[in-house]
């Protein structure tokens, strides 16, 4: 087990523009979650510029690499990816959760080219990771399969359920990166996380889920075989990370910000 | 007589053999049962634990990259336990896959109510892309399995613990499709899955005594032939539904709205009332109590559907 201490995050932000396209997308649909989707953004980003292979003119790809977001409502986050690498359309974005739109509160794999799993209601994608993990070895295929849940998420029983079978069955193709952004704190506190899914049998690694740095030096350390150790990260986040009045918990977990916060937000995003 | 607990193990086995995408998970049940698919269909079998919502999620991830999964557990634990797993991971997805259960309605009589499942198509049918099977012998299991587990739909199969031992042509069998099993006026019975055997023996005994019955029997729950069950309804105008299944959300409740499309149609039901049944015994012991035998076909008959 690789230890790194909760401490404090860097006060470094990246992906400054995918911040303000969250919020623009947020601001236009008045609906969503922008401060779970901010949490998640540099880790998106990074997996989609330097890990994932995938093909967004074939999204169902059948060597590319599967990304499960578990935590669907921090599915702007992945909405934003998936318009900046060409599975969807800028359009798109501005028909989010509008009648003609396809992307909604929560991703639909019915209708959103590069969404690998309809997440919504939570504790289920990690469970889906281990199925799709598990059909890949079972075909001897390389495919990588990550799959990203929420600490708040971690209430769920299926996540502990999902943490014994993939260590049982061995799912070393599969890592899952928990977005530790303290939201279960608020409620039923999900303490040593990194202690647990060691306990459970993962390969453990903690990390700043905001650096580029730590995120490209664990990706470094993992090697996705089957019949190992599934592996998991905790990237500890902060809540609503590059927005000052946003940051932390409470009341921005789902609000739709006024005309003056609205430029506000991107003004420090600039 | 047959167990189709003990039958669907070789009718899983026979399918994976010549279809490598055939995969099992099982939530520690039948783990010996299914050694012979496990030794001769390697890295397609797995007992993964007593955690059935886990085990529903990860076959539907498995259906996204192109196996056809098969669940197996006792049936309250993955409809009931796992209701939600079903809807969004398979339905709302529109994945394909398959789920047989074991211990439907009171099979573990014995067990008490927490083994008991008597609601699995009312919960289940609310769904779409979903079909509900209810083979009642080896052959309707064997030929049923194998004209769906590869389609698009969630196939879920209550396997019986005991079959209606009626042997129809394997041309006969094919699914949402009704049998007709024998032609009459009076009345119509509609017998779905292990009770076409008190109704066969009602039938039976009423042609004695100058009464003729159109008997339907139903091993497709969803999708239901409407039409054979219209047709007889339009000439009897008298119909009993027999299944071992909640008075809600069954066969019974899917007669009564065909009924509703004709004028004058009267509808009965032997069904399971709205109640946990508390009492222990034996399967035979509950069919007794609630009417689910020959004796009380023919009595709810003669006293409710004829008068």
């Amino acid at each position: 087990m690789e230890r790194r201490e909760e401490g404090i995050l860097s006060n470094n932000i990246i992906n400054k523009d995918l911040r303000k396209k969250i919020i623009e997308v947020v601001y236009g649909a008045q609906e969503g979650h922008i401060t779970s989707s901010f949490s998640i953004i540099d880790i998106l980003s990074y997996l989609y510029e330097n890990i994932l292979k995938f093909d967004s003119k074939n999204p169902s790809w059948e060597d590319r690499d599967y990304f499960i977001l578990s935590k669907g409502h921090g599915c702007v986050a992945l909405y934003v990816i998936l318009q900046k690498y060409g599975f969807i359309r800028e359009e798109d974005l501005k028909q989010v959760s509008s009648k003609n739109g396809i992307l909604g509160g929560h991703p639909d794999i019915t209708k959103v080219p590069g969404a690998e799993a309809s997440t919504g209601s939570l504790g289920h994608g990690i469970a889906t990771a281990l199925g799709v993990a598990l059909g890949l070895r079972i075909r001897s295929k390389h495919n990588k399969v990550i799959v990203l849940i929420g600490d708040g998420e971690s209430n769920e029983g299926t996540v502990w359920e999902s943490a014994l079978v993939g260590a049982n069955l061995k799912l070393g193709n599969l890592c899952c990166i928990v977005d530790n952004n303290g939201s279960a704190a608020q409620v039923l506190p999900v303490p040593e996380m990194q202690k647990k899914w060691d306990a459970f049998g993962w390969e453990t690694y903690a990390i700043d889920g905001h650096s580029d740095q730590e995120i490209s030096d664990v990706f470094s350390k993992i090697k996705f075989e089957h019949h190992t150790k599934p592996k998991v990260i905790i990237a500890n986040t902060l809540k609503g990370k590059g927005v000052s009045f946003m940051e932390g918990h409470g009341a921005w977990h789902a609000k739709i910000p006024s005309v003056d916060e609205f430029e506000s937000a991107l003004k420090e995003l600039s | 007589m047959s167990n189709l607990r003990n039958d669907f193990p070789k009718v899983v086995h026979e399918v994976g053999l010549r279809d490598p995408n055939l995969v099992v998970l099982v939530g520690d049940i039948s783990h010996y049962r299914l050694q012979g698919f496990a030794k001769d269909c390697p890295g397609r079998y797995y007992n993964i634990g007593i955690c059935e919502p886990t085990i529903v999620n990860m076959a539907a991830g498995l259906s996204k990259i192109g196996f056809y999964p098969v669940v197996h557990t006792i049936a309250p634990f993955i409809v009931e336990r796992s209701f939600e797993q079903i809807k969004i991971d398979f339905c709302y997805q529109k994945l394909g896959g398959n789920i047989i259960t074991v211990g439907s309605a009171f099979d573990y009589a014995y067990l008490g109510c927490t083994h008991h499942c008597y609601n699995d198509f009312a919960l289940l049918s609310t769904l779409p892309n979903v079909e509900l099977v209810y083979p009642a012998s080896y052959e309707e299991l064997d030929l049923l399995f194998g004209q769906t587990y590869n389609n698009e739909f969630l196939t879920y199969f209550r396997a019986p613990m005991y079959g209606h031992e009626v042997s129809f042509k394997p041309s006969d069998i094919t699914i949402g499709k009704a049998i007709q099993v024998q032609e009459g006026e009076d009345l119509t019975l509609v017998a779905v899955g292990t009770q076409l055997k008190s109704a066969k023996e009602a039938a039976d005994a009423l042609k004695e005594q100058g009464i003729s019955v159109d008997l339907i029997y139903i091993h497709t729950v969803k999708p239901l032939d409407a039409q054979t069950i219209k047709k007889s309804l339009k000439k009897t105008k008298k119909c009993l539904v027999i299944e071992e299944h909640g008075i809600f959300g069954g066969v019974y409740d899917a007669v009564l709205r065909i009924s509703q499309e004709l004028d004058e149609i009267k509808c009965f039901s032997i069904s399971i009332p709205n109640d946990f049944i508390r009492d222990y015994g034996t399967y035979q012991d509950f069919c007794l109590k609630l009417g689910f035998c020959q004796g009380g076909v023919l009595k709810k008959i003669k006293e409710e559907v004829l008068i």
